[in-house]
């Protein structure tokens, strides 16, 4: 496992991503609300319950001053500062985190606002992008929208000079924790 | 051929500096960032898969299609079969009007381009917005991508901060990150309010009935997220059969498309997914996939193209393409640029299209070696020219030429008057234009070597071999250039291959490999030019057949057995020349690397090795000539920079397109000289006059030999005016 996060975290690095590890649930909502704060981020969309409800991190935001928007996303993503959204699996050849977002309120936090943040386990890194997809094909059916995410939005179009921000989020940031995220 | 058409726009590309800045910058960095993205993974394995994955779902196409259909329905999908162009369009547009569609945005999809799209959705009276960047600069701009992967490549910020100004009435500076802010801002606007989204996608997964889409901006997720309509529309050619083949393209496509590892998306969808519809309420959106074919199952049906399917729009031939970087796509004239996209025109809108954009092909064969669909981009477009030849008849100067040339009593009897012509008439005009060897006709300014006092023929009557036991025999096929141009090369290879206890032959009635008639699509000269030689050489009768020029040995090799295929007499003389021919270079090393005499020579001197396309790409022959000049004493080998790029000779090419080919030529000479090198070698003798012609004109004291020549030492005591070309101008 620590091979496995340490590719995925230079990697990720490379492509101008942001990646942490914490010990538990608790800690990685601490962690997740320093971060949102110390970036000014003064409103937040959250989807999915364990996030918003059972793992109190709707609640953590709140109390450091920031809004949080959990219902009624499709008004209020394009509005908000960044998008919490759960990662399913992490590949550590690429530094890429794979979502299954079916449900648009998480394909909506996750690209819309301009900052991205993702939760996952550390159970959830796999070695290389043929496991992950081995992964997805014994899924009882193939989710109906998988997202493969390396690092922020980026755009080569004019002049060939890399920019990072396009549609997409500009910041993305991976949050590990040990064990169970959900 | 239509050829001032293409020659004003060559013209334009070339005199436009921005452009050949921006391309020149561009394919400098690819090559190096291409490599490095490939590190630590076998590209030739990889690519193998990306082959037989596609290929297998080519063969098996209506299968796949079957089992697309199926997995999508099921996952409730519509799935409609478009014939043509119209066919889709109509649909489409039916689509957008049943669901009350105004407002549309379109992730990239090249086929929507192929048939115009948006030209019938607007008519349709839809709002129809590109966000892919790069493809909505174009839209705003009126013109035509330039590139498959990087649509804008041909323009500054700029001007694009210009066309900005224009349609969204504010100025705009010319400031990359503030302009894809803009960018963001006005698309974002789109997106919001779009209630249908149009997809392409790479790959369409016939086990599941899966799209994939790679992309970098975000723009195709937010295509699959916001609208209540989505619409996916796919050439046959994007079928893989299972799922986990993904993984091939996924681990090609971005390494070879943007040097990347992974594109930062990459969007998997199976069947529809809820979105929000105006009411507020959520609901699984209309979902349609429309599958295209538009002319790619007769591009599959005919043998010569099948391979096109497993093309998967890299654009990594564009990138590495000579041509392509000093004139960018909009020479190529449609939305499918380069060599591939001429192939892709040829078929998809029609042969007359493509008749301008193939010519440019300079038959180098760098893309053959970077797709990773293994497709063999330069014999395709030959095919598409040798096609053109036999519909239609060349303008008669060339045609005379090569029909001299095949005709061996003839062209020989020309080139010896040449060489006695050429004296007297050597200065301001002369024979010498109108000699077929290099179908000089064609141009007015070429400067050209002087035809040999005694060709290598004559020559070798008196070349005394001593090879007391032989232990076999070698048929040397010389050549135009050797026989006539440079016999000195021609002894060299004799000497060395004496040196090595073989006998050596001259068949008499050999004559032009047929490569000039080839490469202008002359079909049926080129079949003459085969049967003679098949004849003359008569292979059966000796232990090789041997060639000091890697375009005559790929016609030995390859070119003789296609041209005479199905032919009940030839075709097995064909095969057995095949398996006998040889490059000089390939065969020494067969017949054992041992040095040759040491020659004892005080102090090293500085050689540097060029590689010819077909000897490198063809023949696959690049570490034997090194292996040699590093046995010769008193040389020292030091690498030139991109030392098998094309010098730009290309045969008729130099003389057809010469404004492409001296700026190829000039950066070669580039390289030459910052090497350090005091000598070039070459194992070809069109790169040896090109290379030489070019540094003689530059007053280099870099002389240039041919493998052969260095081996026999000759080369290092000769002075400089023995040496090659006394340019005459003709
Ligand atoms: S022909 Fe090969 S190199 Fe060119 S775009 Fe297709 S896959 Fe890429």
């Amino acid at each position: 496992m620590e091979d496995y996060y340490q590719s995925f975290r230079v990697k990720l690095e490379g492509v101008s991503g942001e990646c942490y590890r914490v010990a538990t649930a608790a800690e990685g909502i601490e962690l997740a609300t320093h971060v949102l704060q110390s970036k000014g981020v003064k409103s937040v969309a959250l989807a999915g319950f364990f996030l918003s409800e059972a793992g109190g991190l709707a609640s953590k935001l709140a109390q450091a001053g920031i809004t949080v928007h959990t219902e009624n996303l499709r008004a209020a993503a394009p509005e908000a500062d960044a998008g919490i959204t759960i990662g399913r699996w992490a590949i550590a050849e690429t530094g890429t985190i794979v979502q299954t977002a079916t449900d648009v309120d998480e394909r909506l936090c996750s690209t819309l606002p301009p900052l991205h943040l993702v939760l996952l386990s550390t159970d959830a890194l796999v070695p290389t992008l043929a496991e992950a997809l081995k992964r997805i094909h014994s899924s009882p059916e193939i989710p109906g929208f998988v997202g493969f995410i390396t690092g922020p939005s980026r755009t080569s179009d004019i002049e060939r000079v890399l920019t990072i921000g396009v549609h997409g989020p500009e910041q993305f940031i991976a949050v590990f924790v040990e064990g169970e995220v959900e | 051929m239509g050829k001032p058409e293409v020659k004003g726009k060559i013209k334009k590309a070339l005199d436009n500096q921005v452009l050949r800045g921006a391309l020149g910058k561009f394919g400098d960095t690819y090559i190096e960032a291409r490599a490095k993205a490939y590190e630590g993974y076998d590209f030739e394995a990889l690519r193998s898969k990306v082959a037989e994955r596609k290929a297998y779902a080519a063969s098996h196409l209506e299968e796949m299609l079957d089992r697309f259909e199926k997995a999508a329905a099921e996952r409730g999908a519509k799935v409609y079969r478009a014939a043509g162009a119209e066919d889709a369009k109509r649909y489409i547009v039916e689509v957008a009007a049943r669901n009350g569609v105004k407002n549309i945005v379109k992730s990239k999809s090249m086929a929507s381009e192929e048939i115009h799209l948006n030209q019938a959705l607007a008519a349709a009276g839809c709002d129809v917005q590109e966000t892919d960047l790069g493809e909505w600069i174009i839209q705003l701009a009126h013109q035509r991508p330039s590139h498959m992967v990087l649509p804008a490549i041909h323009m500054t910020k700029e001007q694009v901060a210009e066309v900005f100004t224009d349609n969204l009435q504010r100025p705009n500076d010319p400031e990359i990150a503030a302009l894809v802010k803009t960018a963001r801002l006005e698309l974002r606007k789109k997106f919001l309010q779009a209630d249908m989204g149009i997809s392409g996608a790479n790959m369409a997964i016939a086990e599941t009935g899966t799209l994939v889409m790679l992309t970098n901006e975000g723009n195709a997720r937010l295509t699959s997220t916001l609208p209540r309509v989505h619409v996916f529309l796919v050439g046959l050619e994007k079928l893989i059969p299972n799922f986990e083949d993904a993984l091939y393209v996924l681990q090609t496509l971005p390494r070879s498309a943007t040097a990347q590892q992974l594109t930062s998306y990459v969007t998997m969808i199976t069947g529809p997914t809820p979105a929000y519809y105006p009411d507020g309420s959520v609901q699984d959106k209309e979902f349609h996939i429309v599958i295209m074919d538009n002319g790619r199952r007769q591009m599959y049906a005919d043998d010569k193209f099948k391979k096109s399917f497993q093309c998967i729009r890299c654009a990594s031939c564009l990138n590495v393409c000579p041509i392509y970087q000093l004139v960018g796509g909009h020479v190529y004239g449609h939305i499918y640029t380069g060599g591939i996209g001429a192939i892709l025109t040829a078929f998809l809108h029609s042969e007359e299209d493509a008749k301008d954009v193939q010519s440019l092909c300079l038959q180098c064969g760098k893309c053959a070696e970077v797709c990773p669909g293994q497709l063999d981009i330069p014999e395709m477009i030959l095919e598409i020219r040798n096609r053109i030849g036999d519909k239609k008849k060349l303008p008669f100067t060339q045609k005379f030429a090569l029909d001299v040339v095949s005709n061996r009593r003839l062209f020989h009897s020309l080139l010896r008057v040449a060489s006695k012509a050429q004296k007297p008439l050597s200065q301001g005009h002369g024979f010498i234009r109108h000699l077929p060897l290099f179908l000089s006709g064609l141009t007015e300014q070429k400067s050209l070597p002087e035809i040999a006092d005694v060709p290598f023929r004559d020559l070798f009557k008196n070349v005394k071999q001593e090879v007391p036991s032989p232990k076999g025999k070698i048929a040397f096929y010389a050549g135009c250039l050797i026989d006539f141009v440079y016999p000195r090369i021609g002894e060299a290879v004799i000497k060395t291959l004496n040196a090595k206890g073989y006998e050596v032959t001259f068949p008499e009635g050999q004559s032009c490999c047929g490569a000039p008639a080839s490469y202008m699509g002359d079909r049926e000269n080129a079949r003459k030019s085969a049967v003679l030689n098949l004849e003359a050489l008569h292979a059966e009768a000796v232990d090789y057949v041997v060639t000091a020029c890697p375009t005559c040995t790929h016609a030995l090799k390859d070119r003789f057995a296609e041209l005479v295929a199905g032919d009940p007499v030839w075709a097995p003389r064909a095969a057995e020349l095949s398996r006998k021919s040889r490059d000089f270079s390939q065969l020494l090393s067969e017949l054992g690397s041992d040095p040759p005499e040491p020659k004892g020579k005080p102090g090293k001197r500085k050689v540097t090795y060029h590689d010819s396309c077909h000897l490198k790409r063809k023949a696959g022959v690049f570490l034997e000539p090194r292996q040699h000049m590093q046995n010769i004493e008193g040389l020292e080998l030091v690498e030139m920079k991109e030392s098998d790029s094309c010098c730009g000779f290309g045969g008729s090419y130099s003389i057809k397109f010469p404004e492409l080919s001296a700026p190829i030529l000039e950066r070669k000479l580039k390289n030459i000289e910052a090497s350090g090198a005091e000598v070039v070698a070459v194992d070809c003798p069109g790169c040896l006059m090109q290379i030489a012609g070019g540094l003689d004109k530059k007053g280099s004291k870099i002389i240039v030999k041919h493998t052969a020549e260095l081996i026999t030492d000759e080369a290092l005591t000769e002075n400089r005016k023995e040496n090659d070309l006394r340019q005459n101008k003709c």
